[in-house]
């Protein structure tokens, strides 16, 4: 099935990887400059928010699903939008999921090196919007590390997407949904063909991922 | 012209600057010496706007560039460095050669920053400063890393560009005789207040608190 490549298992990967992608890249543009944001100010109500997104960082999938469902269903405050069973909702829900990660890995980061970063840029007289490219550019092989966190969680999540993009075949079905459809179906064969995708572009990812550390270090 | 008057910094009960009164005028070279934990680094802070204070008053007039203690190589080669540093104008790649071979780092501008040793990553620290023309420098020990070779480059490039921008500088340094070569004016500073001030001759002939007498001691002992 793999070497025939399956028409039906080409659409599931490019759902996949679509959604995947915009997850990750929406998740880290808000994400980031939030976690620069709580790595570099001190601000009273710091501490509570840094709980809350602990608290957001351990949310069950099926959970942030629910509220998005609650939240675009027919009857919801953005029923009218339409979105429930598209891949939009879908990314949606990722990045309910992944942006307080994004949050936490990039403060992790940055705290590390950004006062010191911090000091020499104001001794320049760097504006803010140099201070934060100077900060980012300096960690960019910690902060690529994040990127593949978050598109890492992406590609490996069921419960979110499939409470709210229904695993419709031929839209918004993607490899871990239908996994999960095949098994239950009895269909060894897809499900497997499915897995091994799922693990090559997992592998694919971490040897990045390992690669970028590996270059940090230096 | 930056003035400060009634300048403190306190941590919780403990008040580790407290300066009645400072001025320094453009072109005059001030440094602050004291022993470790005096307040010169936090005064330094305070001035450069990268630590708040408690109270007081600081006056300030023109561009203000200040280098830290610690030395951080950006993640690039040397000249990136210096030109990442520069501010925009035709000129920047000219005065970025120009900076290299005041402080001697030519040799190694394409060089990683990340391979440099400590003397010269400070003098890649000063450069990054020196490139661009201020009003008043605040540096906070700019050789404290280097070299015999190294302090001697470190202070002609500032003399020189002070010579060049007619600029004020304010600096802190641990070295009685490199506080006598580059100073107008000496400021002992001790338990964060003024404990005397004066020119390098007028210290050297006359020191009045107990820090200035045994800061003339051990500039003696080290000459």
């Amino acid at each position: 099935m793999l070497m025939n490549m399956d028409r039906e298992l080409l659409q599931i990967i490019g759902v996949t990887l679509r959604m995947s992608f915009f997850s990750t890249l929406i998740s880290c543009l808000v994400g980031m400059p939030l976690g620069v944001v709580m790595a570099k100010s001190t601000f009273k109500g710091k501490r509570t928010i840094r709980k809350i997104i602990g608290t957001f960082m351990g949310l069950p999938p099926v959970v942030a699903g629910l509220i998005v469902y609650l939240l675009f269903t027919r009857y919801g405050p953005f029923g009218s939008l339409g979105l429930l069973f598209t891949v939009e909702i879908m990314v949606i829900a990722q990045c309910m999921l992944i942006i307080p990660v994004v949050i936490n890995l990039t403060e992790s980061i940055l705290s590390v090196n950004v006062k010191g970063l911090t000091e020499t840029a104001k001794g320049l007289n760097f504006s803010k919007s140099k201070t934060a490219f100077l900060l980012l550019t300096e960690n960019r092989f910690s902060l690529m590390s994040v990127v593949l966190t978050a598109f890492g969680r992406s590609i490996a999540e069921v419960g979110a997407v499939s409470l709210v993009g229904g695993n419709i075949q031929w839209k918004t079905r993607v490899m871990t949904t239908a996994i999960m459809l095949e098994t239950n179906k009895g269909n060894f064969t897809f499900a497997l063909a499915l897995g091994i995708v799922l693990l090559l572009i997992s592998l694919a990812v971490n040897i990045l991922a390992s690669v970028m550390t590996k270059e940090d270090i230096k | 012209m930056i003035e400060i008057k009634k300048l403190t910094k306190k941590y919780g009960d403990r008040t580790v600057l407290n300066i009645e009164s400072l001025r320094v005028e453009k072109g005059e070279t001030v440094v602050i010496v004291g022993p470790n934990g005096s307040g010169k680094s936090t005064l330094l802070k305070i001035l450069s706007g990268t630590l708040t204070k408690t109270s007081g008053e600081i006056i300030s007039h023109g561009d203000i560039y200040y280098l830290p203690q610690q030395c951080i190589p950006f993640r690039k080669t040397v000249r990136k460095n210096i030109l990442f540093s520069v501010k925009n104008d035709s000129e920047r790649i000219k005065r970025t050669d120009e900076i290299l071979s005041l402080l001697s780092l030519s040799d190694f501008a394409d060089r990683s920053a990340a391979g440099l040793s400590g003397g010269e990553c400070q003098r890649l620290a000063l450069g990054r400063v020196l490139v661009n023309d201020g009003d008043f420098l605040f540096l906070d020990e700019p050789s404290s890393a280097a070299d015999i070779e190294g302090t001697e480059i470190i202070e002609k490039a500032i003399t020189e560009y002070k010579r060049r921008t007619g600029c004020g500088i304010l600096m802190t340094t641990h070295s009685p005789g490199q506080a006598k070569r580059l100073a107008d004016r000496i400021i002992i500073l001790h338990n964060g207040e003024i404990a005397e001030e004066g020119s390098p001759d007028e210290l050297l002939a006359s020191p009045k608190s107990l820090w200035g007498k045994r800061f003339i001691d051990f500039w003696k002992f080290v000459k």
